[in-house]
């Protein structure tokens, strides 16, 4: 067998045992440990003031420093996260390759400190998109009062607590961290990794942002910190203790951004897999990896400010204290230093991003590369040298205005080489718009927009008019929420399936993109205008003439909000119940889609070797990797592989289970890789892509590394792309049988051997077999059970269902002919029944949903054991015509179909008269 | 070896023969250039507040008219146990290459009484100064930077502590394998390092 399956059960040298404690054990550790610091911080500070004799026992600000701190730690050592190092440091035998807390079994290991990095990416990514809506919901706070001018709903410090921690709950908690998350997942498959260079390590990251999170929220409740995620003195030296909570909050957030760049850049250096140079990785990888080294050498400088901010406010030295000889503009210096490359550490993974996605789904390879790649670095470097043009009018030397303004536009190059290549990509690509690609795409027109009006900023004489006002808000929302949050749902939707090893619904994450698109642009782009004539920006009331934008403003902004609940639902839904995806639903060339959805628990059974770039598509021959199976598994040579990859070119007889069967043996035989292509000519692509959902479905579950697409026009030239693109070895043809078959009659087979220059086989399914779908657990079987109330009612009934994830029906029509007997009449009632089910059945086939059905002679609750025991349905739907109380009927069916689920339907009009 | 390579990680447990460099060395180099950027952040703020505001008269006037005292000499003596213990640690790497436990042991003791000795010589300065670091910026990037320091001493005592008891308790590092030790030996160089430019920067300057 040379096709492998998705193992979770690892056969390989990693000593796995399933963790013998439950999360609940781990988090009642974790509160003991809050409380013993919080209890300690109290007892040292107290004992310390005491024998000290400071002049009073009590200072607040103290209290909560210490605590706070103390509390911080606590948890983390409580949750576990030291656990191993306890062990270690006592001097214990301990196993370097402990992989005791790897992988999750059940939701409960998500729960609980896990050093699996695919786990650790899905914590990250919901505790940020946690943050994600506090987040939100701050903002929308800002925008209800500044809906009106005057005080709408709150008062002046209490906004300015609003802004304050929307932008520093965004920021700290949800757009540094987020990427984390993503690339945790991502970025060990993509270079062929296992896992990352250290998992505990890794663990401790993540879990470090979870009292950073709490502080930020907690501040809201305390006093909340008002003097913007800037935090400028002396301001911040004013606030209260939400103020001290922000501090030290800041303080764990950049312990864990610290220790995962740590991570990620010796995993990059160190594990990438056989074959991956520096040039083979894809950009995603260079993206997060330069990243990473701005993580390193700038969030010191943060921590640095941040540490002198806290010692002014609770000890009361005298750094920013004039008054003491200190420095207040000093603030700002050091803490741009880090925080302008800071912008970049929430941008670059984004690029890189779209880089992949937009490359994918426009077909080609990536133009300019290596461009692309150096720009990353050269934008880097150059963003440590352009702190001050945060500062044009804080009042700094003069001479320092000038080079950093220079500084700050050169930073437009490489920016614009980046986006130069990402036109270059799509530019005669064939472009599929799939929710990822919508959203790469709108990030280019947004994130332009943003780009340019960086360019007005960084440049002297604008910025001093324009500094301070809502110009500034304008331009940073086009670059984070245009720019970073545009590519994070990218980058979320394109490996989405991967992750969760489900399809999303892709009408939802549509619309989700156009409202969101809309509604940013609205928010956003009219404050350009208000910033242009003078509104300034963090004041809580305005004047008049700005009252009707603002309103406006306020009201665009509800579609984002609207736009992200609906993403909820479709994430949380999809993740749930959404369709099995395929191994590689996009067709992509990296590594991670050569793995199971989701991965198995080390990621790759077998070592990868990587052999070329990882985004030549359509280049005939071209690959990126080949992972083949080990010789435990049976798994042959290098060149043996090239040999078993097959194009399946069928319409119809998709998702049929003749089709399946075939597939399955010769993906026992040892073809490792089957790319569907549908040529649709009348162009009902809807009903092709459910067949081809529901095949690529039940491949998935099988283990079956499937892909495929549907293409509109001339099935001669798509085989040819196709060829092109996936160098397939051989190519299988399914046609009707001959005088069937279009596609015979214009000779198809020869055509195809000679255009694509690869062994065809030709397989012929027969109508009735092509109609006959699969049976597998992957497909849900609907069975429609109705009489007269049969009709378009209960086939959009079927279709809706469909939305969900692929399925069957089965169409019974029960016909109790308990009159007279078999009469004349009868048998013209029957064929009507007949009738209207085989139009159902056309209907369903009509929308690619594969259809067959009878007439039954009995009650509807015959048909429904009928249904449940010949035909396994999963579900049942029974129609009944509104008012003509039948609940009877439908409580019969109940009855006689248990187990299996009923659901009740109205058919609202009549059908048509006999 | 293909699959070895892949997945040989945790701590830098990997052959050392096959690499030039583990990933736990690899990783405490990278911390350490971001412990270095943490410092320079405080020198950042030592060097604006002196040339910016103080305009370079320092030591500036203390709050009875005389400039601030810092004992150059007492500390001078003190920087040199410092700089005696990143030698003494060196050495005992350098037994445990040559298969010398014991020596490795006496190494490592003898490197934690030294820098202990340094913090404890520092602490004592502190009482004895006269001044703290609400006095003026000056007191305050003092303590700030000192302390910091001496913060970071204290956390290569506790890894050098690791290190001694991983030998005494489960006989571990053998010439082939000490990425721990590698680690925490370059930690303490590193602190010796920053104490040498804080002592110039600081005191002599």
């Amino acid at each position: 067998m040379a096709t492998y399956q998705p193992t979770h059960a690892h056969t390989g040298h990693h000593h796995v045992h399933g963790p013998t404690r439950s999360a609940w054990d781990y988090w009642k550790r974790a509160i003991v440990g809050v409380i013993t610091g919080v209890v300690l911080g109290f007892i040292i500070t107290f004992l310390a003031r005491w024998l000290f004799g400071f002049d009073g026992l009590w200072a607040s600000q103290v209290y909560w420093s210490v605590c706070a701190t103390l509390a911080g730690l606590g948890f983390i050592i409580g949750i576990g996260c030291f656990d191993w190092w306890w062990d270690y440091l006592r001097g214990r035998k301990v196993d370097y390759e402990d992989h005791s807390l790897h992988g999750a079994r059940s939701i409960g290991d998500y729960f609980r400190p896990n050093t699996d990095h695919k786990v650790i990416g899905i914590q990250y990514l919901v505790l940020t998109f946690g943050m994600f809506i506090v987040g939100g919901i701050l903002a929308e706070l800002v925008r209800l009062e500044l809906a009106f001018p005057g005080q709408t709903i709150a008062d002046g410090e209490t906004y300015n607590g609003f802004f304050s921690g929307h932008a520093t709950v965004m920021i700290f908690g949800f757009v540094i961290p987020v990427f984390g998350g993503l690339a945790n997942y991502i970025l060990p498959i993509m270079i062929g990794a296992k896992d990352m260079a250290f998992p505990r390590l890794n663990a401790l990251s993540f879990w470090l942002l979870v009292p950073a999170g709490v502080m930020l929220g907690l501040a809201q409740f305390v006093g909340a910190f008002s003097a913007g995620w800037t935090a400028y003195t002396p301001l911040a030296l004013q606030g209260t203790t939400g103020q001290t909570l922000f501090e030290i909050a800041v303080q764990f957030a950049g312990a864990s951004s610290i220790a995962t760049a740590l991570n990620f850049l010796v995993t990059v250096m160190t594990m990438r897999a056989p074959g991956m140079t520096v040039w083979r990785m894809p950009l995603f990888v260079w993206a997060q990896s330069v990243t990473a080294g701005l993580v390193v050498f700038g969030t010191p400088f943060i921590a640095g400010s941040q540490f002198m901010t806290w010692f002014d406010r609770v000890m009361g030295t005298n750094f920013f204290n004039v008054g003491g000889g200190g420095d207040v503009l000093m603030y700002q210096h050091v803490f741009w230093f880090y925080s302008h490359p800071a912008v970049y550490i929430m941008m670059l993974p984004g690029f890189g991003i779209i880089s992949d996605v937009i490359s994918t789904f426009a077909r080609k390879p990536l133009f300019g590369y290596r461009a692309l790649a150096f720009s990353t670095v050269a934008i880097a470097v150059l963003g440590f040298g352009v702190w001050a043009h945060h500062m044009f009018v804080s009042g700094m030397p003069g001479w320092l205005r000038f080079p950093m303004m220079i500084m700050t536009i050169v930073i437009a190059v490489p920016t614009g080489v980046k986006v130069f290549s990402w036109l270059g990509t799509m530019w005669g690509g064939k472009i599929h718009l799939k929710t990822p690609m919508l959203w790469a795409m709108g990030f280019v027109f947004t994130f332009v927009i943003g780009g340019l009006s960086g360019v007005f900023l960084g440049t002297l004489p604008a910025d001093i008019q324009l500094t301070d006002t809502y110009y500034v808000v304008a331009h940073i929302h086009y670059v984070f929420f245009g720019g970073s949050v545009f590519t994070i749902f990218a980058g979320l939707y394109y490996w989405f399936p991967k992750m969760t090893g489900r399809m999303y619904n892709e009408r939802l994450g549509q619309i989700h993109f156009w409202l969101t698109f809309v509604g940013f642009n609205a928010t956003f782009f009219p404050m350009h205008w208000l910033g242009a004539v003078g509104m300034p920006r963090r004041v809580a009331d305005y004047d008049e003439r700005f009252a009707d934008l603002n309103l406006f403003i306020s009201i665009a902004s509800l579609g984002m909000v609207i736009g992200t609940a609906i993403f909820f639902y479709n994430a949380i839904n999809s993740w749930i119940r959404g369709p099995k995806a395929p191994w590689n639903p996009w067709r992509g060339r990296s590594l991670e889609w050569l793995v199971s959805s989701p991965p198995s628990l080390f990621n790759f059974d077998a070592v990868p070797q990587v052999v070329g770039g990882p985004y030549q598509y359509g280049l005939p021959g071209a690959r990126h990797a080949v992972i083949f199976a080990g010789e435990d598994l049976g798994g042959g040579e290098l060149t043996e592989v090239d040999r078993r990859t097959m194009l399946v070119v069928a319409n119809e007889s998709v998702g049929s289970q003749a089709l399946t069967d075939r597939v399955r043996q010769l993906a026992a035989s040892g073809v490792w890789r089957f790319t569907f292509l549908m040529p649709v000519e009348d162009g009902n692509n809807r009903a092709a892509e459910r067949r081809l959902q529901s095949a690529l479905s039940v491949l998935a579950a099988e283990g079956i590394d499937a892909n495929g697409s549907v293409v509109s026009g001339d099935p001669l030239s798509a085989i040819r792309t196709a060829v092109a693109d996936d160098d397939p070895q051989q190519i299988l043809l399914v046609t009707q049988p001959r005088g069937a078959s279009p596609w015979l009659d214009r000779d198809m087979v020869d055509r195809v051997r000679k255009a694509s220059n690869r062994a065809v086989t030709h397989m012929v399914i027969s109508g009735d077999d092509a109609r006959t779908p699969t049976r597998s657990s992957a497909v849900q079987t609907i069975a429609v059970v109705a009489n007269d109330a049969m009709g378009e009612g209960l086939a959009t009934a079927v279709q809706e269902r469909a939305d969900g994830g692929p399925v069957s029906a089965v169409v019974l029509c029960p016909l109790s002919l308990d009159g007279p007997g078999w009469t004349d009449d009868a048998e013209s009632v029957r064929d009507a029944a007949a009738e209207r089910a085989r139009a159902v059945i056309a209907s369903l086939q009509e929308a690619g949903i594969p259809a067959r059905g009878e007439v039954i002679d009995g009650d509807p609750a015959e048909a429904a054991r009928i249904a449940r025991d010949s035909y396994g349905a999963t579900s049942v739907l029974v129609g009944t015509i509104a008012g003509r109380g039948d609940a009877d009927i439908v409580e019969a069916v109940t009855a006689a179909a248990q187990p299996v689920p009923v659901e009740h339907v109205f058919v609202e009009a009549a059908p048509p008269a006999l | 070896m293909a699959a070895d390579h892949a997945h040989a990680h945790a701590l830098g447990h990997a052959p050392a023969d096959k690499k030039p460099i583990s990933q736990g060395v690899l990783a405490m180099v990278l911390f350490l250039g971001s412990e270095a950027m943490l410092f320079a952040s405080l020198f950042t703020a030592y060097f604006m507040v002196r040339y910016n505001v103080a305009q370079n008269h320092w030591p500036p006037l203390n709050s009875s008219g005389e400039p601030f005292e810092l004992p150059k000499v007492g500390t001078g003596v003190n920087t040199a146990f410092l700089v005696f213990s990143s030698f003494t640690v060196w050495w005992a790497e350098h037994r445990l290459k040559h298969g010398d436990r014991k020596g490795l042991e006496r190494g490592l003791l003898v490197t934690m009484l030294l820098g202990l000795t340094f913090l404890v010589i520092q602490i004592n300065e502190y009482v004895h100064l006269g001044f703290t670091p609400q006095d003026q910026a000056f007191g305050s990037t003092f303590y700030t930077l000192t302390g910091f320091h001496g913060l970071h001493v204290f956390v290569g005592l506790v890894l050098l502590l690791i290190c001694y008891l991983r030998v005494k308790r489960a006989r571990d590092f053998t010439p082939t394998f000490s990425t721990p030790l590698v680690a925490a030996s370059l930690y303490w160089h590193f602190v010796d390092v920053v104490w040498v430019a804080l002592y110039i920067l600081v005191y002599l300057v």
